[in-house]
Parts: structure tokens; sequence; C-alpha cells
């Protein structure tokens, strides 16, 4: 029910934003220097002779059948481009992804048990001070740093566009990556020393169970429950980074794609991929949520869990 | 507060930063402007040098100039954003707060759902409505920031507006606008203050992106992003360039974000103490403990190896000056199939004493003395020998059936693991052995609960659980830390039931730990009582009646007893378990006593055979030696 109230919102929202472009919308695409014939001639094309809502209505007609409209710059379907950018840029943000899964959530929990108790200080602070350096350094920043480092002062990985592709991808996912790994492991390890003092895991140490047991089997499952409800911002991180990076890295993409069409006032490019952008969030949302109630079973028994969503 | 704030380390450092920002912010653009505008074709892209310390642009204008007067656009923009980001988010955020309860629920929903959206996309997307350049970049990520404000602020109106004197005010029928601006904005203003320096700090970074990405600030101005756009322009020939206006970003949002974290820590002190606390309690030890003579309580008349034995155990927590003692020199012997009680108030170690037992003490937590377990001191063993020994000779009960289970795994598996581990059974034979465990605690159909988890049962079953679970090695000890304080008292009567049985079943040795006098002298052979870390008397079932310490005398003078009259006030120990860094010097107890001598103060009395059992007092010890001469 809201996964329904989301996707049209974001309908809405993409539909309301050429008319909500101050002032005369029209005027703002076809540029100031356009002639009257040339802009009743946009407003058609752009359906803006309709009332508001038969355009919303056609709108959603059109995009029901994967019509997103005609870009202004080359008069291409928008969909087509969609689809020709879409996938280096999910590449990238899925590579991103697995990034920081393989590294936070072993690093979170290694650094956790090293300094459970107030054991090893100096470990703690190098991680607490690491992490929130990463944490709060902005990704673009980063993504100059790195270049200047790997790409420029040790001339050892490209610094732009996609070739040779495994090592052009470097650079942008790590950029991408290290601000979420940073973010990620610091929860990881803040919930893991939280479930290291739980009465269950003393349980299972009285078992004397072998400590790869305890951890992996008694520890990793209620700290990626917490994880995971962090998984969506995560993720979220990681889209919007990966649309600031692509364009660091001139990586062609969804990114590009995107700062391509608003520097040029390409309004149906922007709808189509702020829609899509827009709908991949919401459907790793929905991923996260069944994982976390099948990760965690006493969320499918709380009441209105189930209700909720 | 605020000195709470300015302790918080590197705090002082980041309000420097933000003062030097601010300053620079003022002065630059009025001093440097010609440098930082004024075009130079005698200078184009130098190098740093002398005269241009990070080298001058294509059009020769010198790039730190350029850099300190960018401040002011860079961060009246971000101020402003912020602002935009504040009132929005209060906006929304209370106003979704303050909604009636029905449909309450459903604005949260939409806020939560705003959140889900990446900030930098939503700035981009409002930004490109109104327009790429300075003044929809900062709508742009004014709007983004606003979604996380409103959240705080309708959790934080939400909390405070269940309080008394805001529902008083609502029944006075004020207004939904008045009431947040009068009533609630005033409590919830600290936590804004938080939330503005780290929207701040984020409209920093967030306006250097939309620059970076040409949806900001136009040329001719310029902000800190576009600097860095034209810097990345030239990175292979200058990177300084490019990097001069990344670290001003960097810092300057690091700064605010540093500044806005130790306001929130000085504000949530529990969490900052919490993790500070573990370096250790300032008090000092009062007890200066004289060594005394070791404490041998006979051996109950069994040939064979006790199931435990312990000797001259000592706990302490490493502290500065001194450590703090927690248990004190301690033995005591439990044979096979021997039913002990440990009775005493909380404080009194006795719990320590059943973790060091299990070897399960919190670090830093370190004990002296001599366990052994079923014949065989634990001190000797390697490791694996160590495991494999407590793994399954000893067993733990704990008090909070609640928490004591892994909530996240079945039960089957809790169950099973210990004996797959230690004894190398295959699954299914481990299984059976857990349902045949689990009906002989009494749990309803045992095979159907194998597969759920914790939660699906109540507090009674999973201490039925903890006892199957126990039992799945057959170890000659098992240590039952409270294990019915939890549970009503109808449940408490059937665990212990399960818990004779089982000690009489299997020959099982049960060390059962209690605050309750009433319940060990019913159900074990032997009692130790402990005060203050030590054990103060030692006394067989049959002599509880007439026990000798005025201590285990006055816990006896409190049980409540049913055969009089209701009217009667109930009878407690005067005075308070003294606290654990701060024992009394001599007898423990001599400050609540009333026997108490000159020599209690001083000398700490030591454990002496007594009537079959042994006491440690002055007083009782000395009529003892009248006795015998």
């Amino acid at each position: 029910m809201a996964l329904v109230a989301t996707v049209l919102g974001l309908v809405v929202v993409t539909f309301s934003m050429v008319r909500l472009i101050p002032g005369n919308p029209v005027l703002a695409v076809a540029g100031l220097t356009s002639t009257r014939a040339e802009r009743i001639a946009l407003t058609k094309e752009m359906g803006l002779n309709h009332p508001y809502f038969v355009q919303f209505g056609h709108y959603v007609n059109n995009l029901l059948h994967w019509n997103l409209g005609t870009s202004f710059a080359d008069g291409q379907p928008v969909s087509q481009q969609i689809s020709q950018e879409i996938g280096s840029s999910l590449v990238l943000a899925g590579v991103s992804l697995a990034l920081v899964l393989i590294v936070a959530i072993p690093l979170g929990l290694v650094v956790a048990a090293l300094t459970q108790e107030g054991r090893h200080p100096r470990i703690d602070m190098i991680f607490t001070g690491a992490t929130s350096l990463f944490g709060s350094i902005p990704q673009f920043l980063l993504a100059t740093f790195l270049a200047f480092i790997f790409a420029i002062w040790l001339k050892i990985l490209p610094v732009a566009g996609f070739s040779p592709p495994v090592s052009s991808i470097i650079l942008p996912a790590v950029s991408i990556a290290l601000a979420p790994v940073a973010i990620l492991s610091r929860l990881v390890r803040i919930e893991t020393l939280n479930v290291l003092t739980q009465d269950y895991i003393r349980t299972a140490r009285g078992k004397r169970l072998p400590t790869r047991i305890i951890y992996l089997r008694h520890v990793l499952p209620n700290v990626l429950t917490a994880a995971l409800t962090l998984g969506g911002v995560i993720f979220a991180y990681i889209i919007a980074g990966a649309v600031i990076i692509e364009n660091v890295f001139n990586r062609p993409g969804l990114g590009t794609g995107l700062i391509g069409a608003v520097q040029q006032n390409n309004y149906p490019v922007i709808q189509g991929i702020i829609l899509v952008l827009g709908l991949i969030v919401v459907a790793v949302n929905v991923v996260v949520d069944l994982a976390v109630g099948f990760l965690d079973p006493r969320s499918l028994n709380r009441p209105n869990s189930g209700a909720a969503r | 507060m605020i000195r709470a704030i300015l302790k918080a380390p590197g705090t002082i450092f980041a309000l420097i930063v933000i003062a030097v920002l601010v300053g620079t912010m003022i002065v630059a653009p009025i001093v440097l402007n010609k440098d930082a505008t004024g075009l130079n074709f005698s200078a184009t892209s130098e190098g740093p040098n002398a005269m241009h310390w990070l080298g001058t642009d294509a059009l020769g204008r010198d790039l730190l100039a350029r850099l300190l007067v960018a401040t002011r656009l860079s961060l009246g923009l971000a101020f402003l954003a912020t602002l935009i980001s504040a009132v929005l988010g209060l906006l929304l955020g209370g106003g979704v707060a303050l909604l009636p309860a029905r449909i309450r629920p459903i604005g949260l929903r939409f806020i939560d759902t705003l959140i889900a959206f990446p900030a930098l996309i939503v700035a981009i997307f409002v930004g490109a409505i109104i327009g790429a350049g300075g003044k929809g970049a900062t709508i742009g990520v004014g709007v983004a920031g606003s979604f996380y404000i409103a959240r705080v602020m309708s959790a934080l109106v939400l909390s405070s507006a269940s309080r008394d004197y805001i529902l008083a005010a609502r029944i006075l029928g004020v207004r939904r606008m008045r009431l947040l601006l009068r009533n609630i904005l005033p409590n919830v203003a600290d936590v804004l203050v938080i939330v503005v320096a780290l929207g701040i700090a984020n409209s920093i970074v967030f306006l250097a992106a939309m620059s970076f990405l040409g949806l900001g600030v136009q040329s001719p101005q310029f902000d800190w992003g576009q600097l860095l756009t034209e810097g990345v322009q030239q990175f292979y020939q200058a990177p300084l360039s490019a990097l001069a206006p990344a670290i001003a970003i960097a810092i300057s949002a690091l700064a605010f974000g540093f500044a806005g974290e130790a306001v929130a820590k000085s504000l949530n002190p529990q969490l900052w103490t919490a993790m500070r606390s573990i370096k250790g309690p300032g008090a000092m030890l009062g007890t200066r403990a004289s060594k005394i003579l070791s404490q041998r309580i006979p051996t109950p008349s069994d040939e064979k190896e006790p199931a435990l034995e312990v000797s001259n155990l000592s706990v302490q927590i490493p502290n500065k000056p001194s450590p703090i003692d927690i248990v004190t020199d301690i033995s005591f012997v439990v044979a096979q199939g021997e039913m002990l009680g440990v009775v005493g108030e909380s404080g009194s170690g006795k719990t320590t004493v059943a973790n060091a037992i299990s070897q399960l003490l919190p670090y830093p937590a370190k004990m002296n003395g001599t366990v052994k377990i079923s014949g065989r001191d634990i001190s000797t063993l390697t490791k694996d020998e160590f495991n494999q020994l407590l793994g399954t000779n000893v067993a733990t009960v704990f008090q909070d059936p609640m928490s004591s289970l892994n909530p996240a795994l079945r039960l089957d598996i809790q169950l099973t693991e210990r004996a797959e581990v230690h004894q190398h059974i295959g699954r299914r034979q481990a299984r059976e052995m857990a349902i045949a465990n689990l009906k002989e605690v009494n749990l309803p159909a045992a095979e159907g609960q194998m597969r759920r988890y914790p939660h699906e049962l109540s507090g009674g079953m999973r201490q039925r659980v903890m006892m199957a679970m126990g039992l799945m090695t057959r170890p000659a000890l098992l240590i039952a830390d409270e294990p019915t304080t939890a549970l009503d008292v109808t449940i408490q009567a059937q665990i212990m039931d399960v818990l004779k049985e089982i000690n009489q079943q299997h020959k099982m040795a049960i060390v059962l730990i209690s605050h309750n006098l009433d319940l060990v002298g019913q159900n074990c052979d032997r009692i130790l009582v402990m005060y203050a870390g030590r054990i103060v008397e030692e006394l067989s079932r049959e002599a509880l009646s007439q026990p000798l310490h005025p201590y285990t005398q006055a816990l006896l003078g409190a049980l409540p007893d049913i055969s009089e009259s209701p009217d009667q006030p109930l009878v407690s120990i005067g005075g308070q378990v003294p606290d654990i860094s701060n024992r009394p010097s001599g007898c423990a107890f001599h400050p609540r006593c009333p026997m108490a001598v000159e020599r209690c103060t001083t000398e700490v009395p030591p454990l002496l055979p007594r009537r079959g059992g042994a006491v440690a007092c002055w007083v009782a010890n000395k009529d003892a030696d009248n006795e015998s001469a």
C-alpha cells in the first residue's frame, strides 16, 4: 500500500517538475531568443496546451508503455538513452555496494572483537578517527584526492573513461564506497559491541564454542539485522555517489546523463532519469525490508510490521 | 553545559577553525577582492611562488586570494541553505507531529519516504526546476536537507508533546502553531543547535558538489566548488589548484560537523560516560585486607573427586591507585551430586564467584587462586583441554531466561551445538538427546519446540530450555545463578522442582546462587553465606535455624513469616550493603552489626570451623573459645 503511494508520489513529483518551473517553462526551454512560432510549437510538443489532468493522464499512460518522451537535445526517446546509460551505472553501483559489504562488515566485526570491553584503546582510536574522517569527506573530494594520488602521482590507475574496464572502475568504486564503508563499519562495530555484552553471548561463551562459531553463528546474525536496516540509507548514498562520481571520472552513465540534461534544461531526460533513480531506491528499500524480515525472526511476529508495508 | 562541550577533545580546535572561517568570510572579500578578480595577463597559470602561494589561474588571478574570497559565498550560501532546511524541516516535522493522531502515521511515513531518497539527487532535481545557478543550488540543498531535520523534529516534538505541560496547554485550547512555537520549540532548541551545525556541514559539501557539477554558482561568481572544478581541469599541470579548494571544503565541513557532534556528546552524557567508565571508577579501595590464614573447610566425607573445588579464590578489577577486590579469598568444595546454596545480598560477590568458576569473568577482572573441576586444576590445562573440560563438565543457567537465549537462532541449534562441538556427536543424535532433555525438564510438546525461536516461548519455558541445554553433555556441575528470580512465583516452584530432579536423577552437583535464603534453605544440602566478597558463614540445612553469624541471623530475621500477624512490620537489615570500592575495614559487616566490638573494626575475622560448618565472626568465635575452654 505504502509502496504504491510512494511510486505514485514519485510519478506525480516528476510529472509536476516542468509545471513547477518558475515563470514560463516554454521560455525556459526554448531560450529568450526563440521566436513566437517556435514557442507555440514547443508548447504543443510538451503537451502544455492541454488541461493539467489530461496532461497527467497522458504522462501516466506513456509511462505504462515505457515511453518517457523524447530528448530535447537529439530527439531520441528518453527510454532509449536511459537503457544505454543504466548498465554502466548499475555496474558501478553494484561493484561499490559489493565493496562496501565485503569490507565494512568484517572490518566492523574484527575491530569490535579487538576493542571489546575497552581493550586495545589505540586500535579503537585509530578506527574511530579514520572512520569519522572518511565518513565525512564528501565522495567527490575523495575522488579528487584519490585521482591525484593514484592517477597523477603514482600513475598506476587510469583517471577517466572506461578503458581498461577493470582498472578503470577501481578509483570510481573506491571513491563511492569509502564513505559508506566508514559509516557501515562503525555501525557494525557498535552493534557488535552491543551484541557481545548480551546475555546470550555469555551463554554461548559458557558453552566454550570456538571463537569462529561464536562470531559467525551467534554474533553475526544479530549484527546483520541492525546493519541491514541501514541498508537503504547506504544504498541511497551509493546512488548519489555514483551520480557525482561518474561526472568526476567522466564515465557515461545515468549520472553524467542527468547532469548534462540539467545543464541543457533537457526536461524530459531529467524527468526520466529522476524517475528511474527513484524507482531503484524504492526497489532496494523493499528488498532490504524483505531481507530484514527473513533474517530477524522477531520482525515477522511483530504486530503492524506486515501491515505497514 | 558549555564547559562540558569545551571539554570534549578537539572541540576547541573545531571552534577556532569556525572562528577563522567566519573571520575570513567577512574580511577577505574586502581586502583581497582585487587580487581575486583582477585580470593579470603577465602572470597567467603560474605555479606556486613567493608572490602567489598557490599560483595563478589561466587569467592571472591569484588562487589563494580567490580561495579566501570564495569563503564568503561558499559559507554564506551554506548558511542560507541550512536556514531554508531548518525552517522547512521545522514546519514539516512539527506540522506532522501535531497532526491528529489518526492521520499522523501517514505523515511520519511520508517523511520517512522522503529521507529514503538520496539528498544530492533531490537537490539536483529541485535545482533543475529553479534553474542552474546559486539560487537553484541553495534552494535545492536547503530542501534536500530539510527532510532529515523534519524527521528529527517530528520525533522530538512527539516525545515532548506527550509531556504534561504540553497536554495542559492543549486542554486549554492553545492552537497548534502557537503550541509549536511557544511551548515546544524552546524545549527542543538544544537539539536544534546540533542539527543545524551538522546541517551546515552537509550544506557546505552539497553546495560544493552542486558547483562542481556545474549546477551551482555560475561564473563570474565563484565558490569553492567552482574553484575545484577549474582546478580539476588543470589537475595534471597544477594539482594544488584543485587540492586547495578541496581541502578548504573538507576542513570547514569537518569543523562544523565536529562542533555539532561535540554538542551532541555533551548533551547526551550517559552515552559518553558509559563509554568512559570502562576505564575504571575513580573511587579507591578502603580495605587493606590483611593476609589471614588459608581457609580450608573439611571436604565432605566422600572418597571420590569433588565436582568442584575452589581454593583461595580472589577476583580483582585493576584500578589505580589500588585494585578493587570483588571477591576475597574464598574456598569451598562441592561434592559430586551435592546441591550447594550460595546466599547474599546483591553486591556480595556471589555472581562473581559463579563467573569465576565458569571462567566467564567480564574484562578486565582478574582471578587468583585455584579452581578444580572434577579434580582437574583449570590453570594447568592447555587451551583445548580447558575448553573441552569447561564445555562438557560445567553448565550454567542464568538469571534472565528472556535474554540468555540467542534471539536469531532456532532452539535446536542452540541445544545441540555444545554436544556437536565438544563430543563430536552427529546432528541427528544430538537432536534426539536434546528432545529427550526437553522432555526431562517437562517442556510441553518437546519435539515441536526444536524449530521455534526463543521469542515464541514464555520465560518459564525458556528457563526449562536453558536447563535442558545444561543437561546436554551430562556435566558434573551445574551453576544456577538466580535461576528463578526473573520468573513469577508459581513458575519458580516448578523450576526448582526440575533442578532438584536433575540433581537426584543424574547425580549432578548444583551450585544454586540466590539472594533468597528461604529458597536455598529449602533446596540445598549446604549453604554458604556471602557478605562483601567473603564467605562469612558455612552451614548445613539443619543448622540454618540457628545461625552463628549476626549477618545470617539478620537475613533469617528479615524473612517474612506467614504465621505472624500481617500488621507486623517487615523486618529489614539496617544500613546498606557497602559499596564495592569502599568496603569497611575489619569485618565488613561491622557498621551494621548490633554485636560489633572494637576488634571487628580493625581485623578481618577468619573463617573457622564450628559445629560442622564454619563462621567468620570475632564475637561468635570468642563464644566458641569460651565454650571449648
